[in-house]
């Protein structure tokens, strides 16, 4: 009976600790800083068809992201008439809603696409730890209260995926696929904490 | 120099007034009568569409396009082709959307924004809405087409949509052109092509 307790317990703690770098093996650092590429031309307007599904409703649009400058990015989502829904402009560290309509405008939703977008565009974020698997190169990265794991393809050299947790959770999951030339041509960001999903596909020329 | 200033401003001045001349009263109430003529004997019409989508930032416009489809009273279809498959039926307070393959039904009733919004895409369709209650309105010609813009007196609505402007056909009364234009100026311009009146479309066309 003690036995069975104990390896429940340990069951317990095996399922606390963080999903994301179980089957990850620990290395040394190659290099200090990871760069996400996909945002990061000024010649180049991004624009994709978004469909979001949050609780069961779903609603579509156009996201468009644009870097301005070094360190400037805007973030725009339009109806598919092209209506403005909300305008995020992001500086450096700044965050500034330049337009929401009035129906979205609400600290939560607010909060959620800020930081999901806000990960989505960070171009360079320092390394702390790295990690392999099989297929992948894994660097992991600290901000204030979230990790975030980048998995770059081994063969590919492409950012694969980017995950974001807590110290034991997985918070969102953003995927590329398709990628080529520094382009991301389907992008999925899903959350693992609320019941929403997002899907972009890039606009084809 | 602050004559030739003033000779070079008086110049652009003229310029754009040979372009484009605001109507007198009687040419307004021509211009109302043809487009009431027009929605009213207006049964069915399919145009094709292209639409470009403005914003200061972006070095191109973003370009869509595909087909619209109007039945009276008041249904429209939206339907997009590029660069993706989306449709959106409007159908008295029921919109009801196709997101490539994904359908979805949406009560447009929660909100008076989109209420607002769609009555004026239907109304856009057709030309008529020229509600001064809801609009200032400006009437004006150019050569080519009779333009009309509609600045919209409701503070809510104006900081989703400042205005619209139409550019109607002069022969034939039909909607040639919609923009609206928002409050930073960025706007959507909406350009129909291959509009045909009036050929029969069955009711299945606007189910999703």
């Amino acid at each position: 009976m003690r036995y069975l307790l104990i390896s429940f317990f340990f069951l317990g703690l095996g399922s606390c600790s963080l999903k994301t770098t179980k089957d990850l093996l620990g290395v040394d650092l190659s290099k200090s800083i990871v760069k996400n590429p996909y945002f990061s031309d000024i010649k180049k307007d991004y624009v994709y068809k978004a469909k979001i599904e949050v609780y069961g409703n779903n609603f579509g649009g156009i996201l468009i992201v644009k870097k301005q400058s070094e360190g400037i990015h805007r973030v725009v989502f339009t109806t598919e008439f092209g209506n403005k829904l909300f305008d995020f402009l992001y500086e450096e560290d700044n965050f500034t809603v330049n337009y929401i309509v009035k129906e979205l405008d609400k600290k939560m939703i607010v909060n959620t696409f800020q930081k999901d977008f806000k990960l989505l565009i960070s171009e360079q974020q320092n390394v702390v730890n790295q990690y392999q698997s099989k297929n992948f190169e894994v660097y992991k990265t600290a901000n204030l209260n979230r990790n975030n794991f980048y998995f770059y393809n081994k063969k590919s050299a492409t950012l694969d995926k980017i995950v974001s947790t807590s110290k034991r959770k997985e918070k969102v999951i953003i995927l590329f696929d398709n990628s080529k030339d520094n382009n991301a041509n389907l992008i999925v960001i899903n959350h693992k904490n609320i019941n929403l999903n997002i899907e972009l596909v890039k606009f084809k020329k | 120099m602050r004559n030739i200033m003033f000779l070079g401003m008086l110049f652009l001045t003229f310029g754009a007034n040979a372009q484009e001349v605001k109507m007198n009263a009687s040419e307004i109430s021509s211009f109302k009568n043809q487009i009431k003529e027009v929605s009213e004997k207006t049964k069915t019409i399919t145009s094709d569409f292209i639409q470009y989508k403005h914003l200061d930032f972006l070095t191109e416009d973003i370009k869509t396009s595909g087909k619209m489809t109007f039945k009276a009273p008041n249904w429209v279809k939206w339907e997009y082709t590029k660069p993706y498959q989306y449709s959106v039926i409007f159908k008295d307070n029921v919109l009801l959307i196709n997101d490539g393959g994904t359908k979805s039904d949406v009560k447009i009733s929660s909100s008076k924004l989109f209420k607002q919004l769609n009555k004026l895409i239907i109304n856009s369709v057709t030309g008529d809405m020229f509600d001064e209650e809801q609009f200032d309105i400006l009437y004006s010609k150019t050569e080519n087409y009779n333009k009309v813009i509609l600045t919209s007196k409701d503070k809510n609505f104006a900081k989703f949509i400042k205005t619209f402007e139409l550019h109607f056909n002069k022969k034939t009364g039909a909607v040639i052109e919609v923009k609206m234009i928002e409050p930073s100026e960025d706007f959507t311009k909406i350009i129909f092509s291959n509009r045909v009146d009036n050929s029969t479309l069955s009711d299945a066309i606007f189910t999703n």
